[in-house]
């Protein structure tokens, strides 16, 4: 099989030998979970619990009326034991629910039942069901796009235009992760299940699993599950597609274009090119949500860095504080070591203050960098080497962007494309003199958003 | 809980290897092959020359930046490239004095004046050959033979193939001149490098090395120097001149990959790069056939130069462009 991409890109050094080997391991009898009430890009929700409360696994314990929210479940059975504003892995306070596990029953008294400490939804069908019954189950389940963004799953399947492909995301570009590849190994029976399951919702005819040439390794167990799946075997069309290794693959429109040569119109969704994209944690969390019921209360992620002396692929309930993890001994950091906490990958994830912080719905990973790759450089002068011209992925002329943003001139900027940029970060990894491009890009954003939200108001005052 | 010492910032949180000083370094290395040659060529008179000139460089940028109290940069041997690139187009016997005037003149005036590196409008060592051009112009067109390392008060004082030409001799009278049999083995010369030219200009296969390996390590782009020597190929041929007598002689192979390419002063967009190659192309040519100057890389680079802020213009269509629907352009009734 020829190895697809797109065009331009880095490859910033992976790094992912570190973990790429562990099997996903479990956490277990966690004490207790920090649940962020919103974990979802979109509306923001209302707590349905009150401190004091007993809350079974997988009870709804926040949601919201309205398209974009995304309710959120128990990740254990335990006590509401706070509701406060915490310091979430964007690095900005939100409102936590925290619960603790209920204590071992005390001598003599009775074990409580599974039932009464459990709340799934019942089993599903997706093959049977209707399509409203599908995606009203896929919301209920508290599902959302897994590799970061926290998109509300149950909106990207209801298309307004008809879905050609299914693909999933197996490209996992940013360096360190490895849970998704994991997942690939482990599961791969769930990811085709899981994709065939989001063509039935989507009616597509095509599903696509896409997997960068760093662990294709995983594609002969994948198209071994794709030719014993019930689906495939029913007729269902799905296939493996290798990809070359190169960032940001994983992202949305790259990835469309590096399979179909097609490109996501500007400020257009992957359904305008006829396609849905889901990752691969999400994938598995529909299955588990359709077979079980089970609401997404917990997630895999790959806890790695240089300061992390043993790296780990884990599966933790959400809420965990990852210094929950480490203390239980699934990774261990050497504490001292580190410079750099970071929620996410390297690329596009946020630095934090600490590794309290608990895991969410879209916590990919967790990096505890050493001083060495914490390393930061002093921005220099750029040089107009145009090395970022080169690598961006949206032919955005970072460096050109750059300097209409520093003359303030939005107008150039917006023509440029600064709303086209997913701030994959390439352009700044790039940069030779260090430049803090997509900082400025970001920044730039809110103030070209500020300003067009202005002129539109201005124009409707008229 | 580590809470101190935590590093906060914006993503990306890796970076390249590769820096500034690393691609300025690489540029010199490029630049070895044809100084070494150069000095090999004319002498030690020629070496000097190559130091004094880095050595002005390096101090004028120093000390402008201490006086105006800004950090030093040196580190980033820019102003390396800048000294080595201008003793490159000047003649070997220009006297060492000149060629630190024109070092300082390219460093502080071409280059801090407009705010350092990669703010400069026009290529320094351009500027520092332009300024001795105008300002001493018997010495910036004293030629010489090539007479190998023996001192320069040997040395033939001699014309350059582009002058002879410009003189109006015919290309074989040109090729007599250098002891070449005909007009073909003399073209040969002139890319292996033997011939009377500035210091660093000799062999076109030096040239070539250099800039190809540049090419090779990505720190420049093909299009600049394919469309300089493409066009003034092109545009020689199409005016009657020999084309390739047009690429291999003078300044153009030279400017094509280490002058045309420098960073601050060449377009960043793809189809920027192209037409300002072939402008350079095209000015050299005209300036050859129609002015006053038997060569005239220097203009023409400094020229397009002018461009490029226009030329960046040119973009490529980002990911996913779509273009604006326009308007319906109101009738001439409705807009009386």
């Amino acid at each position: 099989m020829t190895a697809k991409t797109f065009k331009g890109g880095a490859h910033p050094p992976e790094r992912k030998e570190r973990s790429s080997g562990l099997a996903v391991e479990r956490l277990r009898d966690v004490k207790q979970v920090v649940v962020p009430v919103n974990q979802h890009f979109g509306a923001p929700l209302q707590a349905l619990v009150k401190v004091g409360d007993l809350v079974k696994r997988g009870q709804k314990i926040a949601d919201a009326d309205g398209r974009m929210t995304v309710p959120v479940h128990a990740p254990i059975a335990g006590i509401v034991k706070k509701i406060e504003p915490r310091t979430q892995s964007n690095n900005s306070d939100g409102p936590c629910i925290v619960i603790e596990a209920l204590p071992p029953p005390a001598e003599g008294q009775e074990a409580p039942r599974p039932e009464d400490l459990v709340d799934f939804l019942p089993p599903l069908d997706a093959f049977a069901c209707t399509k409203e019954e599908a995606l009203a189950r896929v919301r209920a389940a508290g599902i959302v796009g897994m590799g970061g963004a926290g998109f509300p799953t149950h909106v990207k399947l209801a298309p307004s235009k008809p879905i050609a492909m299914v693909i999933a995301n197996g490209a996992e570009c940013e360096p360190y992760l490895t849970i998704d590849e994991r997942t690939m190994v482990e599961r791969p029976e769930d990811v085709v299940e899981g994709v065939a399951i989001t063509m039935k919702i989507v009616n597509a005819p095509e599903g696509v699993i896409a997997i960068e040439e760093n662990k294709a390794y995983a594609l002969p167990l994948l198209e071994k599950a794709i030719a014993s799946s019930p689906r495939t075997r029913a007729g269902m069309k799905i296939r493996a597609q290798l990809l070359k290794t190169k960032y940001p693959q994983g992202g949305e429109k790259m990835l469309i274009s590096a399979i179909t040569g097609k490109e996501v119109p500007s400020g257009g969704l992957p359904m305008d090119v006829g396609c849905v994209v889901q990752n691969i944690g999400s994938l598995c969390a529909m299955v588990d949500a359709f077979k079980e019921g089970k609401p997404l209360i917990e997630r895999g992620l790959t806890i790695s860095g240089g300061a992390c002396v043993k790296p780990a692929n884990v599966i933790a309930p959400i809420g965990t504080p990852v210094s929950a993890i480490i203390a239980a001994g699934l990774a261990q950091v050497n504490a001292e070591g580190i410079g750099m906490v970071i929620y996410g990958g390297p690329m596009m994830g946020v630095a934090v203050p600490n590794y309290d912080i608990p895991v969410q719905k879209n916590t990919s990973g967790v990096l505890l960098l050493d001083a060495e790759e914490a390393k930061h450089y002093e921005e220099e002068t750029c040089i107009r080497c145009g090395r970022c011209m080169r690598a961006c992925s949206c032919r955005l002329s970072p460096a050109l962007l750059a300097v209409a943003i520093e003359s303030g001139d939005y107008a150039e900027a917006d023509k440029i494309g600064l709303l086209d940029c997913i701030e994959c970060g390439t352009c700044s990894f790039v940069c030779p003199a260090h430049r803090h491009l997509v900082q400025r890009f970001r920044v730039g954003k809110q103030v070209l958003r500020a300003i067009k939200q202005k002129e539109k108001e201005a124009q409707n005052a008229r | 809980m580590p809470a101190k010492g935590m590093l906060l910032s914006s993503s990306p949180h890796s970076f390249t290897q590769i820096s500034t000083s690393r691609l300025m370094l690489s540029v010199i290395i490029a630049l070895v092959p044809a100084t070494v040659y150069g000095v090999y060529l004319y002498g030690f008179s020629a070496l000097a020359l190559v130091a004094v000139s880095i050595l002005s460089a390096v101090a004028a940028e120093y000390v402008f930046r201490k006086a105006i109290k800004a950090k030093t940069t040196i580190g980033d041997f820019s102003a390396v490239v800048t000294g080595l690139l201008l003793a490159l187009i000047l003649p070997p016997t220009t006297p060492l004095w000149m060629a630190a005037l024109g070092s300082i003149f390219a460093i502080v005036v071409a280059k801090e004046f407009f705010g350092g590196l990669g703010a400069n409008p026009f290529n320094p060592a351009l500027i520092g050959r332009a300024f001795m051009l105008m300002s001493f112009p018997a010495a910036i067109t004293t030629w010489i033979m090539p007479n190998g390392l023996s001192l320069p008060a040997d040395a033939t004082s001699a014309a350059t193939p582009l002058a002879l030409l410009k003189q109006g001799q015919s290309l074989s009278d040109v090729a007599a001149y250098f002891g070449a049999s005909d007009s073909g083995a003399f073209l040969r010369q002139l890319f292996m490098g033997y011939r009377a030219g500035s210091l660093g200009e000799s062999s076109i296969l030096l040239i070539v090395v250099g800039g190809l390996f540049l090419v090779f390590l990505g720190v420049v782009q093909w299009i600049v120097p394919a469309a300089v020597l493409g066009s003034t190929f092109l545009f020689a041929w199409i005016l009657g001149m020999n084309p390739l007598f047009a690429v291999l002689s003078g300044g153009i192979a030279f400017g094509a990959f280490f002058m045309a390419t420098d960073y601050s002063t060449r377009p960043l967009t793809p189809m920027g790069q192209a037409l300002y190659g072939v402008g350079i192309g095209f000015i050299v040519v005209i300036i050859r056939k129609l002015g006053g100057y038997p060569e005239g890389v220097t203009y023409a680079i400094l020229i397009m130069n002018v461009l490029t802020p226009y030329l960046n213009k040119l973009r490529v269509k980002k990911y996913g462009f779509v273009p604006p629907v326009k308007p319906a352009k109101p009738s001439k009734e409705a807009s009386k």
